[in-house]
């Protein structure tokens, strides 16, 4: 009898719960996007929320907010707040967009090179750019896309629709970093293939340098190396395909296993930081530019972000990831990023969203940008930066730009493919192994 | 039994509880529950898969570890922290020289944030740059160094003290008020009676402190399966999944893969495992209850 009391009372409490768990928030009230050829004329004062990437207190973060400041000197009652959208800061601004409280401008909403990052464009949650970048842009007198690098079309536009629901502010290459004042004190020449590459650490650790700094404590950086081996010993379409479509087997491709042994090698020859498995990103590239280190694979950023504590006298090198001789994939390719800025569909100011974007791609706050924070940009006619000596050759150099990280992050492989290019980095496995454990995870997360 | 009018007296006393319990408790967990039996998008849409999700738990490699860590995580967790709590504990009960210096010291690290301890952890642990490392080099325990977070056999235990060194002042301060209400007549009479302070502790004052400790062996449960942020900052979960928690896994699968389902299920579970050994230590550890 008491049990059974017990039991209707938990279940007067626990029923109501569950019925009002299972009620869905409704739908919000989507507002008129302006017509595309009257935008600006449409621009309007008022508050808006931008996503940025860099840190507070950064020079970076600074130069935004000049922007935002003009903004509000030019534009009556316009009020831009700057909110941090960087990584560590995209769950809860997922959140809000999945609450209907998206940012009026964020990153990393869209890229149409990675399927799970289609979503949100898909569910009509992005504004659709492209009638607007289609307009004649008053400055140059061209249609305002002409402004952009062709190679980065592939990252703005959604391989279906044709949409474009993203646009860049900068773009990050993964390129090799070398110490050339430690390279051309010990008469090494920067590494073009990668047999270079292997004599060049085998020159640096006799000369008592660790020949590369990398994290250990981070997988995605480990898996940087292989990513770029494989573009080069496989392909990038292959890879794709293989990793993220779960279509194949990994060891159908010679390229995969060649790819792996190629860093077992570099792994076997000691060429990594002295305690790099314990070391974490930053502290990796610190001891780069503390001179502990000759290169460093890292994304064009890296002179951004180090700014603060980059040596005034560095001899800095930048140079593309090595070519792989009788290699079957792609020599001339270069794994790239675009931050590329979305608009909410739902936005209360769509025509002044527009305009920070506008601004903030512009030929002279790209140029300024270049040149006073050191970023590369997307923007045609932009010089590249300074702090970046030979970025312009390397651009020039690559046939292609190929989606970093294949977009394994967001991927259903994100859970195989780095912990078992992490195994193979620290020594806990060889490449064969390391081929066999990830051919094993990748059927098991695809089911093939 | 309580008469009818009793009743009714005890409930305005207790609905303020109720409804914060309801709020705060029951509801996120029918609601995790609910979230678990659905597929969701990126954007938050959702399907019903009915129990599809616990299925997909039984076979995940992925969350068996991140369950296995969980465990061991609780287990060298209790070890590195009740020994050195109780010890202290005592320690701080017996009249000391400076004892408001000790207390003040044990209790310090409580006050600073995840964040902060996490960094300055990792940097100590730091294989080069950090301070434990060239610290045991120069005594002459160079073969001891090691690079605590980067090696899959040591990167678990080193997070887990550093978890355990932030927050043993709490369950110091929870032993000490255990111990100063201890009757000071049954500890003098064994005193009278010739037994030693080690002996008084085994003896008597542990076995006083029972339930007291069990209570506390199911809130470090608790604690320790809830574990999160201090993995999340120092080591993400790696080397290769050697530290990943339930926690941890649980929150890259729900917002780096957007599987907010898969993610919902496996809190479920965790929620299930945490009652049943709470239920379970609550059993085992169960002593006659002792008037003093």
């Amino acid at each position: 009898m008491f049990a059974l009391r017990k039991l209707l009372v938990v279940g007067a409490v626990v029923v109501p719960m569950m019925t009002l768990a299972a009620c869905g928030s409704g739908g919000d009230d989507q507002p008129d996007a302006p017509a595309a050829s009257s935008w600006q004329s449409e621009i309007e004062g008022g508050p808006i929320e931008v996503g940025v990437l860099p840190a507070t207190g950064t020079p970076s973060l600074a130069f935004l907010e000049k922007i935002a400041d003009s903004m509000a000197t030019d534009i009556s009652g316009t009020d831009v707040k700057l909110t941090f959208a960087n990584t560590e800061a995209r769950p809860a601004l997922e959140q809000r967009w999945r609450s209907g409280d998206g940012l009026d401008v964020d990153y990393t909403m869209f890229d149409g090179t990675n399927d799970a990052l289609l979503a949100w464009a898909d569910d009509g949650k992005l504004l659709d750019l492209l009638p607007y970048l289609e307009q004649e842009d008053e400055t140059t007198g061209a249609p305002w896309i002409d402004s952009f690098s062709p190679a980065v079309r592939q990252f703005m536009e959604h391989p279906e629709s044709k949409g474009i629901y993203g646009v860049p502010s900068e773009l990050s290459l993964q390129v090799l970093f070398y110490n050339a004042k430690i390279f051309k004190d010990n008469g090494i020449t920067p590494p073009a293939t990668w047999d270079d590459l292997t004599a060049a650490a085998t020159k640096l650790k006799s000369a008592g340098v660790d020949p590369i700094a990398v994290t250990g404590l981070f997988e995605p950086y480990m898996g940087m190396w292989t990513d770029n081996l494989w573009m080069r010993t496989v392909g990038y379409d292959k890879v794709h395909e293989v990793l993220i479509e779960g279509k194949g087997s990994i060891t159908d491709d010679p390229g995969f296993l060649d790819g792996l042994t190629k860093m077992q090698e570099l792994r076997d020859q000691g060429a990594f930081l002295e305690g790099f498995e314990g070391t974490d990103f930053t502290a990796a590239q610190a001891q780069f530019f503390q001179g502990k280190a000759g290169m460093i694979l890292m994304g064009s950023w890296l002179v951004s972000e180090m700014k603060d504590v980059i040596p005034a006298d560095f001899d800095l090198g930048v140079i593309a990831f090595p070519t792989v001789d009788g290699g079957a994939g792609d020599q001339a390719g270069m794994m790239a990023a675009a931050q590329l800025m979305s608009v909410n569909a739902e936005s209360e100011n769509i025509p002044l969203a527009l305009e920070w974007v506008r601004r903030v791609t512009s030929v002279e706050t790209q140029t300024a940008r270049a040149e006073e924070i050191g970023e590369v940009s997307a923007v045609k006619d932009v010089p590249s930066p300074p702090g970046l000596p030979g970025i312009a050759e390397v651009v020039g150099s690559a046939d292609q730009l190929y989606p970093a990280y294949y977009g394994i992050l967001q991927s259903k492989a994100s859970e195989v493919v780095y912990p078992e290019i992490a195994k193979l980095v620290f020594g806990k496995q060889d490449a064969e192994e390391t081929l066999a454990a990830l051919d094993e995870g990748l059927k098991r997360v695809y089911g093939n | 039994m309580l008469r009818k009018a009793q009743r009714r007296i005890i409930v305005p006393f207790l609905l303020p509880a109720f409804v914060l319990l309801a709020l705060f408790f029951l509801y996120p967990l029918a609601r995790t529950v609910d979230l678990s039996l659905n597929e969701f998008s990126r954007t938050g849409s959702m399907t019903f898969v009915g129990t599809d999700q616990y299925e997909r738990l039984v076979g995940d490699p992925d969350f068996m570890n991140a369950l296995k860590n969980t465990f061991l995580l609780t287990i060298i967790g209790a070890l590195m922290l009740f020994p050195p709590a109780v010890t202290i504990a005592w320690a701080l009960s017996h009249r000391l020289r400076g004892e408001r210096f000790f207390r003040f010291f044990v209790f310090a690290p409580v006050v600073l944030s995840v964040a902060v301890v996490s960094i300055m952890w990792k940097f100590l642990y730091h294989p080069t740059l950090g301070l434990i490392n060239p610290a045991l080099k120069e005594v002459g325990l160079g073969a001891l160094a090691k690079t605590w977070l980067g090696d899959p056999a040591t990167a678990l235990a080193a997070v887990t003290f550093v978890s355990v060194w932030h927050g043993i002042g709490i369950w110091v301060v929870l032993l000490c008020a255990g111990f100063e209400r201890l009757p000071s007549d049954v500890l003098e009479a064994a005193r009278i009676d010739g037994a030693g302070e080690v002996r008084i502790l085994f003896s008597i004052m542990l076995p006083m402190l029972a339930d007291l400790l069990r209570m506390l062996l199911v809130l470090w449960v608790v604690q320790s399966f809830q574990a999160f942020a201090f993995i999340y900052i120092m080591t993400g979960g790696g080397p290769f999944g050697s530290t990943d928690t339930v926690g941890t896994l649980m929150y890259r699968v729900a917002f780096d893969q957007a599987d907010f389902g898969y993610a919902a299920a496996m809190g479920a579970v965790l929620v299930v495992l945490m009652l049943v050994i709470a239920k379970i230590l609550n059993k085992v550890m169960k002593r006659d209850e002792l008037q003093y």
